[in-house]
């Protein structure tokens, strides 16, 4: 194992030096945590929003009874002037709710009221707004119909044949893995790019800078060759992995989630778990991106083509975002999947059998020492060396 | 001792090289010479083993390339003509990463480098990342690189092309120092005079043969030419269909 000693010294030296590698390996881990923090408190914004929401109103006292009874319910109103549509049409206003004179009147003579929402259902930050008071003034309505039933001696459950009762099954951690699940995708988004650099480098990169011939004319085995660029890559890609995976929990704990009523707690066994879960993908990223990187002739060329690569890993993760599975024991055996439901089940604080910490690595590190041999005979052959 | 045998390359049915034959021995200076695209590299190449023969053997020392390839490579000091670098390695991390592949220990290595360093006058480079290296300072590493482990054979492809007069002449003295030290050279060149001047034998091939070999008196014989220059234009020229 010397020349793999050699080699896997020489690169991850190499690498260290390269600007480029680095930046690219460091930048991702540093950056995604921030990206999580915004997009978490920005739904969490957008949620509590609706608690406190602002109706802009025109003709105030023409209802006075619905005016108290919702903001009662929570919301507050400003009365304003002018043209309404114009209004909400240059965004001014979210929402105007317009109380015409006749209000009062119909009501008092047991007729329809009618009450106007101008909005712009475009908008998606007034969507939430626009529902919110129109579920609230239909239900003023329910209320007030059923206390005029009442008066004239009927049931209110005359008018209720069927009601529908929402039962939530599921706890409120595994909401808050639902609203977290793009973490893992960028923690495997984050081993493909950290290693990136040097994998790249050490393949296409050799054969740019014409080191290639000078490196294979020296009495070593491809494939110590081969697995010394290879861990080198992968020891980037897993500091970059574990950076991104750390520094993403560390903020998750500093997220307001609270407020909308979610807990959000990883213990560091938790953390443990995640990383192992995820370490065999930056072997796997490393080994695909260097079969890939030898093929290419130029670092641009390689990295046009790694590009479409990131894709690949990041399927189970989207495909279960958008159609949820249930876990069974053989899916942890499936590369990437496996990873993927790994990570996400020790994230939702649910207990992972064991066996899945086995499985996954095994058909990963195949699938590595596959690529890595591929790569160990592409070496080799003089269409590859000599271009 | 390198040893070419029957050699053949064929690329996509094409012959490249067409049964070339010749020694290059210990102690002496072989130069192959013919002009661009005559199967100079190609010859090289599978001397030092990245392209396998169709047909012929080659030896190493004795030591069949093909059959037994990393044994015949430590015997064999190679600087090929591109004269690549990584260039965020020093020079001296280039001698130690090759002596290291060639199983040297460090110590070995260290007094290696510092030797090699003295023979070819780069201490002011030693230090230096290669980034910007000029081309005789980058032949200077890739020459220090292929004699790091001492080879008994060193094949050079093209090792003064593109060198201005200062450097051709440090390759040259180190080309005379290898030769005085009993180690056999076999390098490459479409330059007459630079061939007449060092070496001992002269191979000349053409369209992928040999069309002759031996002194330069002897090439000038059997040409029949007084003059060398003269005498390889007409040898190579008499294969070369009209």
């Amino acid at each position: 194992m010397m020349a793999f000693n050699v080699v896997f010294t020489k690169e991850l030296r190499d690498g260290l030096r390269d600007r480029r590698a680095v930046l690219s390996a460091l930048i991702f881990p540093l950056m995604a945590p921030f990206l999580v923090y915004f997009l978490i408190s920005t739904m969490i914004d957008l949620r509590s929003q609706d608690k406190q929401i602002e109706v802009a109103v025109q003709g105030i006292d023409n209802a006075p009874h619905l005016i108290a009874w919702l903001v009662e319910k929570g919301l507050t109103f400003s009365p304003i002037e002018g043209d309404a549509l114009a209004l909400v049409g240059n965004q001014q206003e979210k929402l105007v709710l317009i109380i015409p004179a006749d209000y009062s009147s119909r009501l008092d003579a047991a007729r329809t009221g009618y009450v106007e929402i101008v909005s712009d259902s475009s908008r998606t930050d007034a969507r939430a707004a626009v529902s919110r008071v129109r579920s609230l003034i239909r239900g003023y309505n329910s209320e007030v119909a059923a206390l005029r039933l009442i008066v004239r001696g009927v049931s209110p459950q005359v008018m209720s044949v069927v009601e529908v009762v929402d039962t939530e099954v599921a706890s409120k951690q595994e909401i808050a893995t639902a609203l977290l699940s793009f973490i893992p995708i960028y923690i495997v988004l984050a081993a493909f790019i950290s290693g990136m650099g040097i994998a790249v480098d050490s393949t296409a990169g050799e054969r740019e800078r014409r080191t290639f011939e000078s490196l294979l004319i020296n009495p070593v085995s491809r494939l110590q060759i081969v697995l010394g660029k290879w861990i080198a890559a992968t020891v980037f890609s897993v500091v970059g992995m574990s950076m991104t995976l750390v520094l993403c929990m560390l903020v998750m704990s500093y997220v307001p989630l609270e407020e909308l009523g979610l807990r959000f707690q990883v213990s560091p066994l938790q953390v443990v778990g995640m990383l192992l879960a995820t370490l065999p993908l930056a072997f796997l990223a490393t080994s695909m991106q260097m079969l890939v990187g030898i093929f290419a002739k130029s670092f641009k060329d390689a990295q046009s083509y790694i590009g479409m690569l990131v894709l690949l890993p990041m399927l189970p993760g989207l495909y279960t975002t958008f159609n949820p599975i249930r876990t069974e024991t053989w899916m942890y055996a499936v590369p990437m999947l496996g990873q993927h439901l790994l990570l996400t089940d020790v994230m939702g604080g649910e207990n992972v059998p064991l066996i899945g910490y086995f499985l996954s690595p095994i058909s990963i590190l195949l699938l590595c020492f596959v690529f890595s041999w591929l790569t160990a005979k592409l070496f080799e052959r003089e269409s590859i060396i000599f271009t | 001792m390198i040893e070419a045998l029957q050699l053949v390359k064929q690329f996509k049915g094409v012959d490249a090289v067409k049964a070339i034959s010749f020694t290059a021995q210990a102690g002496q200076v072989t130069g192959l010479l013919g002009p661009n695209g005559a199967g100079k590299s190609t010859t090289l190449r599978m001397l030092y083993g990245l392209l396998t023969p169709n047909a012929g053997r080659v030896l190493i020392d004795g030591i069949d390339m093909v059959t037994d390839t990393r044994h015949a490579r430590t015997k064999l000091g190679v600087m090929t003509d591109n004269h690549g670098l990584y260039s965020r390695l020093t020079a001296r991390e280039h001698l130690h990463y090759f002596g290291r592949l060639h199983a040297m220990t460090n110590d070995e290595v260290e007094s290696r480098a510092d030797e090699l360093i003295r023979l070819l006058g780069m201490a002011n480079i030693a230090d230096r990342r290669a980034h910007g290296f000029s081309q005789g300072e980058k032949t200077k590493v890739c020459m220090a690189q292929c004699l790091i482990h001492d080879p008994a054979n060193v094949i050079l492809d093209e090792p003064t092309n593109g060198l201005d007069v200062m450097t051709t002449r440090i390759v040259r003295d180190v080309v005379r120092e290898l030769q005085a030290s009993d180690i056999t050279v076999l390098f490459s060149s479409h330059l007459m005079h630079e061939v007449a001047r060092l070496c001992d034998k002269i191979v000349i091939v053409s369209m992928g043969q040999v069309v002759a070999q031996g002194t330069t008196e002897e090439i000038k014989a059997i040409a029949a030419e007084d003059d060398l220059e003269d005498a390889f234009v007409k040898l190579v020229e008499q294969v070369i269909p009209q």
